[in-house]
């Protein structure tokens, strides 16, 4: 366990800090104790060189050339180096594209009469999507058209296709470079599956090539399995408006029964954000001595219930441990993705109940109530009320909530910015081509031991917005963001002068929240309306994306996406490529004359800002503007 | 005195201590660096593969006295006695190999070294991390090692735990106390259980 001088480096915020003392105290191991037992990690893995696709490995090829040169299979470090990274994205759009497949199967069961308690909440953007899938909407019902959308997306998971259905969102210039480069995404899951075939042994051996399938998957991600998430989110709970609420670990409340939904997908989720409005849990709480149930978000589950229902938010990715240590959690419920197998250990030393309810994940020391559209309604009235009777169990020797919560405002969809800026992205374009903003910087992803936690997020925010950047955020980066206070009016007293002044006329602050991290693509929406709006590639724009602090496979296919749709993007942490200097070039320099996009790396937060603004400034010359 | 001491039949060959000793003994001392280093730094100890593909982890031994000491005609190599540890000066050596050949145990290598005169292949070999222990660290490949194959204790002290830890074995051995994990006599008692019910025919291969 770490002592309190080293908290400081561990993490920015404060709730952090005093939770990692309690951790301490408490004899909690964190992730960042796990992460110092690891050191020094492996310099093969981090330099992508080794490869245990097959037995006749595991190989390592030496970086310093003394010992071998090449795998067992002949392989040498750029094809070894290319295939592990062509397996991240292919894991990462896996992740994110199986994530769209669930809200799918509820749309269709929806449609079919068999999930009680959902519905289409927003039926213009149904048929919006409907018409863009080619389906028919005039005289039909809701449950029909929902029925025959939810077809139509499920073939663009399959291999009857030349071209995903959303892709014709992107502008023509990018859709026929695609085209010309051979990485137009047929099908959803036919890129992954097609990268797991070319890495095999003895399939692709070009690693140029393999890396091209990279960007051909992850397109197949952002402008597919993502997209799919969120559109068919946005119908299914309502496409989020601007919305206010609370963030840190100050939103547990000491006199009421908490519970806390972690993961990425709604499907849960929104069921229990309706059960715990059920009047007679509610009563059961007081009963048992409560004042009320209170529901709390973490991570991207947490995300989608900010944006759309303003539940309150406990924390990003490195929080989720030390929120259990608050000792006033009575449930948790996680769906999927990022949830640290760590979790249910931690539960087991308080009173907290631990619940897994998806098929396809499930945890150690967690108990598993499986969730499907048929059963969620009745199965999270049930959960919530065993959360409630939890509460006699807490023991109120171990509570500590350390902080006061920060306001936030959430729920900018693209449909909400355009809303706020009067029904079109119009007034947006002009302030971008007078230069009170200077461009858009999407900052993504989560949260890695590696980098201070909060500390890439933040610093990066802050310098971009008082260079005149607007800011759109998603994920751990918006959580971030958030507990700093980033996304409140009065934060515009942070920005330059003319993205005040633009932030302040239309009463938003100056880092907007757009989402979890399926929601990137609203980002990719918004910079391909503005291109088409402009008549030029989204490449040609002041826009640039960054992960600053990323971990995960899913951060990953996201990059690549951006990069893939003309993007320009900074990652924080390095990723496993630096043993090819090849496919390095290839990604930091290469790809400007494939795609008119690239990767640069820089964990120093101030440097990656003045990358993200020099970059800004080039695209407005090129553009002749001033 | 602390030494590097090797316990191989712990060793799974992760080759973890090459890229530490390597990045240890680079300019820049960061992985990232060190590879794009010109020279490249290189590691000093050095993964060999037994009869059985088992691995057994490499490096100089820092004898007293060193064969490699006697062998050097130009007097590169010296020995630090307080830190018991035989150095090669790389400005004096010749790359004349007369250390390789009266080296029992192959640890010294012939390349361009960063700490080297430019362009000159000199001999390079383990120098105990004498940089590091002067900033209070411990040498880089047993820092990196994750399965305690490599120590850094006094000899003298590593061999007492040995004696106790070889006893504590015995006397499991003698009380016949079969719960006791890593007793070698324990698995006797198994083949021998096994060979017994073969004998029976009360289980069948």
């Amino acid at each position: 366990m770490a002592d309190r001088e080293q908290y400081r480096d561990m993490t920015i915020t404060e709730d952090g800090k005093l939770m990692l003392e309690k951790a301490s105290t408490d004899g909690i191991e964190t992730v960042w104790d796990r992460y110092r037992k690891q050191l020094p990690q492996c310099g093969f893995c981090e330099l992508g060189l080794s490869c245990r696709n097959c037995a006749m490995g595991p190989c390592r090829i030496d970086p310093f050339g003394e010992g071998p040169q090449k795998g067992v299979c002949g392989a040498d470090a750029d094809i070894i180096v290319a295939r592990n990274l062509g397996r991240m994205i292919a894991a990462g759009a896996a992740s994110h594209s199986d994530h769209g497949r669930d809200l799918v199967e509820v749309l269709r069961k929806v449609s079919e009469g068999n999930a009680p308690g959902y519905e289409i909440r927003d039926e213009e953007k149904l048929k919006k999507v409907a018409m863009e899938y080619g389906v028919e909407i005039e005289n039909r019902s809701v449950e029909e058209i929902a029925s025959d959308l939810a077809y139509a997306m499920e073939e663009d998971y399959g291999t009857r296709k030349k071209a995903l259905t959303l892709l014709n969102r992107a502008p023509e210039k990018r859709r026929s470079l695609w085209e010309k480069v051979g990485i137009t995404p047929r099908g959803i899951d036919r890129e992954t599956s097609e990268m797991m075939h070319r890495t095999h042994m003895g399939v692709d051996n070009d690693w140029a090539n393999l890396l091209l399938h990279g960007l051909r998957n992850a397109l197949s991600d952002g402008w597919g399995g993502s997209m799919i998430a969120t559109e068919v989110s946005d119908i299914l709970f309502g496409t989020p408006k601007p919305t206010e609420s609370t963030v840190n670990l100050g939103v547990l409340k000491e006199d009421e029964v908490n519970i806390i939904v972690h993961g990425h997908n709604p499907v849960v989720s929104e069921m229990i954000y309706q059960a715990v409005n059920d009047p007679e849990l509610v009563e059961l709480a007081k009963k048992k001595g409560a004042k009320g149930i209170n529901l709390v978000g973490l991570c991207c589950t947490g995300n989608e219930l900010l944006m759309r229902r303003g539940i309150p938010m406990a924390g990003n990715h490195l929080m989720t441990e030390l929120v259990i240590v608050t000792g006033a959690v009575e449930m948790i419920l996680v769906d999927y993705q990022c949830i640290m197998p760590s979790l249910g250990h931690i539960g087991a030393c308080y009173h907290t109940k631990m619940v897994s309810t998806s098929d396809k994940a499930k945890y150690p020391e967690m108990e598993h109530r499986e969730f499907h559209p048929e059963n969620a309604k009745e199965l999270a009235r049930e959960l919530v009320k065993e959360a409630v009777e939890n509460f006699t169990n807490r023991n109120p020797g171990k509570v500590y909530i350390p902080v006061e919560p920060v306001r936030l405002t959430s729920g900018f969809s693209v449909e909400a910015i355009v809303e706020a800026l009067g029904g079109s992205l119009e007034p947006l374009i002009n302030v971008i081509k007078e230069g009170k903003i200077r461009g858009i910087a999407g900052i993504v992803g989560c949260n890695n031991p590696k980098i201070k936690h909060d500390y890439g997020h933040v610093t990066l925010t802050k310098k971009l917005i008082n260079n005149d950047i607007l800011v759109v955020d998603t994920g751990c980066a918006a959580i971030a963001n958030g507990k700093a206070g980033l996304k409140v009016l009065e934060a515009v007293s942070m920005a330059g002068e003319g993205l005040k002044a633009v932030c302040s006329a239309l009463k938003i602050p100056p880092v907007l929240h757009v989402g979890s991290c399926v929601d990137n693509v609203r980002i990719l929406v918004a910079v391909a309306a503005i291109a088409n709006e402009l008549g030029v590639d989204m490449s040609d724009l002041p826009v640039a994306g960054a992960a600053p602090e990323w971990y995960s496979e899913k951060a990953v296919s996201i990059g690549a996406y951006m990069v893939g749709s003309g993007i320009f993007t900074v990652l924080g942490p390095m990723p496993p490529v630096l043993g090819s200097s090849r496919v390095v070039e290839l990604l930091t320099s290469g790809l400007e004359g494939v795609v008119g996009a690239t990767f640069a790396v820089e964990p120093d937060p101030e440097k990656a800002a003045s990358l993200i603004i020099r970059h800004i400034e080039r695209k407005r010359k090129t553009l002749g503007l001033s | 005195m602390k030494s590097v001491i090797v316990r191989p039949e712990r060793c799974v060959g992760c080759m973890q201590c090459m890229i530490a000793c390597a990045v240890a003994h680079s300019g820049t001392k960061t992985l990232y660096g060190a590879i794009q280093e010109k020279p490249r730094p290189r590691p000093r100890i050095h993964i060999g593969a037994g009869l059985y593909r088992e691995a057994f982890p490499n490096r100089c031994r820092h004898c007293s006295p060193a064969p490699c000491y006697y062998a050097c005609l130009p007097g590169a190599i010296h020995t630090i006695e307080d830190r018991g540890t035989v150095i090669v000066d790389p400005g004096r050596c010749i790359n004349c190999a007369s250390c390789a050949m009266v080296c029992p145990f192959g640890v010294i290598r012939y390349h361009e070294d960063v700490f080297a005169p430019p362009s000159r292949t000199v001999a390079i070999k383990c120098d105990n991390c004498i940089e590091r222990q002067e900033k209070g660290l411990i040498p880089a490949c047993v820092e990196a090692c994750k399965t305690g194959a490599l120590i850094f204790e006094d000899v003298n002290v590593a061999l007492s735990e040995k004696t106790s830890e070889v006893s504590r074995r015995a006397s499991v051995g003698i009380s016949e106390d079969k719960v006791q994990p890593g007793n070698p006599l324990q698995l006797l008692y198994k083949h021998k259980e096994t060979l017994e019910s073969l004998s029976r025919n009360e289980i069948r291969i």
